[in-house]
C-alpha cells in the first residue's frame, strides 16, 4: 500500500466514523456479530438505510460480511481503528491540549526557579 | 517500494498546502519553555493530549540526535511509538525535528518549534509541514468534512471501548 493509499484509507475510516448511526452500529457489533435484520430493530431505520451505512463501513474495512448466503452476519473488524487511534483528536487538538498542559507545567518550573533563587548563597539557606 | 524524496511526486506538492501553524503566548521566559522541551523528565509532564500520557520517552537532545516517544491511551495499551531526529537546535530560540509513527506507510512530518520572547511573554509557534497533502488532510480537521471535535471525542471513547473489548 502506498502512502497515498494509506491516507485515503484513513480518510475513509474517519468519514465512516463521522456518522452517529454508524458509530452506534460499530458499538453494537463490538458485542458480537449481527444480521442486518438484527441491526434494523434497535435503530429504527429501514433495511435499505442500514444497508447503506453498512456499505460505508465495509468500504472503510471496519466491518466484514459473513459468507452464509442466507443471513450474512456482519462482523466488526477493529484493525483500521488502530490507525485511526494514532491520530485521535486530530493534530490541532493534540497540540491545543499539549500546549494547555505546558502552560500549567511552565508555572511549576517558574515556582521551582523562584524557590531556588531564594535559596542562593547569601539567601536564607544554611543557618 | 520505498521511493526517495526526489522520486516521490508528493514531495513537490506546495508546502503551504500541507503545513499547519499553531501559536500560543505564555507568561514565561523562552528559556523555561525551551527547558520543558529538552528533557524527558519535563516532556512526560506535559506532552500529549489529556488522558494520553507519554509512557516511552527516549531522547538524545542535540542536533542529529534521535527521539522516540509513545503514549498510552485510555485503554491502557501503549500506542505505536513515533519519533525522528533533531535537525536543528538553537538554545532558547528554536527546535526543528522530523517525526512520524513507526508504522508502515505512516508518512513523515517536519516540525519547527520557535520561542519568541518579548517583554516577559513568549510566543511559542509549532509549524508542521506534512510530507503530502493527503497526509495533511488525514491528520488535521480539514480532512474531516463533517467532523467536529465532539464527534472526535465520541470516536475516542468508542475506539477505547472497542480496544478494551479486545475487538
Amino acid at each position: 500500500m502506498s502512502r497515498a493509499e494509506a491516507a485515503e484509507n484513513l480518510d475513509r475510516v474517519f468519514a465512516a466514523l463521522s456518522d452517529p448511526t454508524r458509530r452506534a452500529i460499530l458499538a453494537r457489533l463490538a458485542e458480537g456479530e449481527a444480521t442486518v435484520n438484527e441491526l434494523v430493530e434497535p435503530f429504527g431505520f429501514s433495511q435499505p438505510t442500514i444497508s447503506k451505512h453498512l456499505k460505508v463501513l465495509e468500504g472503510a474495512g471496519l466491518v466484514a460480511r459473513g459468507r452464509s448466503a442466507q443471513f450474512r452476519p456482519v462482523r466488526l473488524n477493529a484493525a483500521p481503528l488502530g490507525k485511526a487511534a494514532e491520530w485521535l483528536g486530530n493534530y490541532e487538538q493534540f497540540w491545543a491540549e499539549s500546549l494547555d498542559r505546558l502552560e500549567d507545567y511552565v508555572k511549576v518550573l517558574q515556582q521551582k526557579e523562584k524557590r531556588h533563587a531564594g535559596k542562593r548563597p547569601g539567601g536564607s539557606r544554611g543557618r | 517500494m520505498r521511493a526517495s524524496a526526489q522520486e516521490d511526486p508528493v514531495a513537490v506538492e506546495p508546502e503551504s498546502a500541507r503545513a499547519i501553524t499553531i501559536k500560543r503566548v505564555y507568561d514565561a521566559p523562552a528559556r523555561l519553555l525551551f527547558e520543558a522541551y529538552s528533557k524527558p523528565v519535563h516532556i512526560m509532564r506535559w506532552f500529549g493530549p489529556v488522558g494520553w500520557p507519554v509512557t516511552l520517552c527516549e531522547m538524545d537532545f542535540r542536533e542529529g540526535g534521535k527521539f522516540r516517544f509513545a503514549m498510552t491511551g485510555p485503554s491502557g495499551k501503549q500506542n505505536t511509538p513515533f519519533g525522528g531526529t533533531y535537525r536543528e537546535i538553537v538554545k532558547d530560540r528554536k527546535i526543528v525535528y522530523d517525526n512520524g509513527f513507526e508504522s508502515k506507510d505512516a508518512g513523515r512530518m517536519v516540525v519547527t518549534v520557535s520561542f519568541d520572547e518579548q517583554d516577559g511573554q513568549t510566543t511559542l509557534t509549532v509549524h508542521t509541514v506534512f510530507q503530502s497533502i493527503a497526509m495533511y488532510r488525514s491528520h488535521t480537521s480539514r480532512g474531516f468534512e463533517q467532523g467536529t471535535n465532539s464527534g472526535l471525542d465520541q470516536l475516542a471513547d468508542l475506539a477505547a471501548e472497542l480496544q478494551r473489548n479486545g475487538a
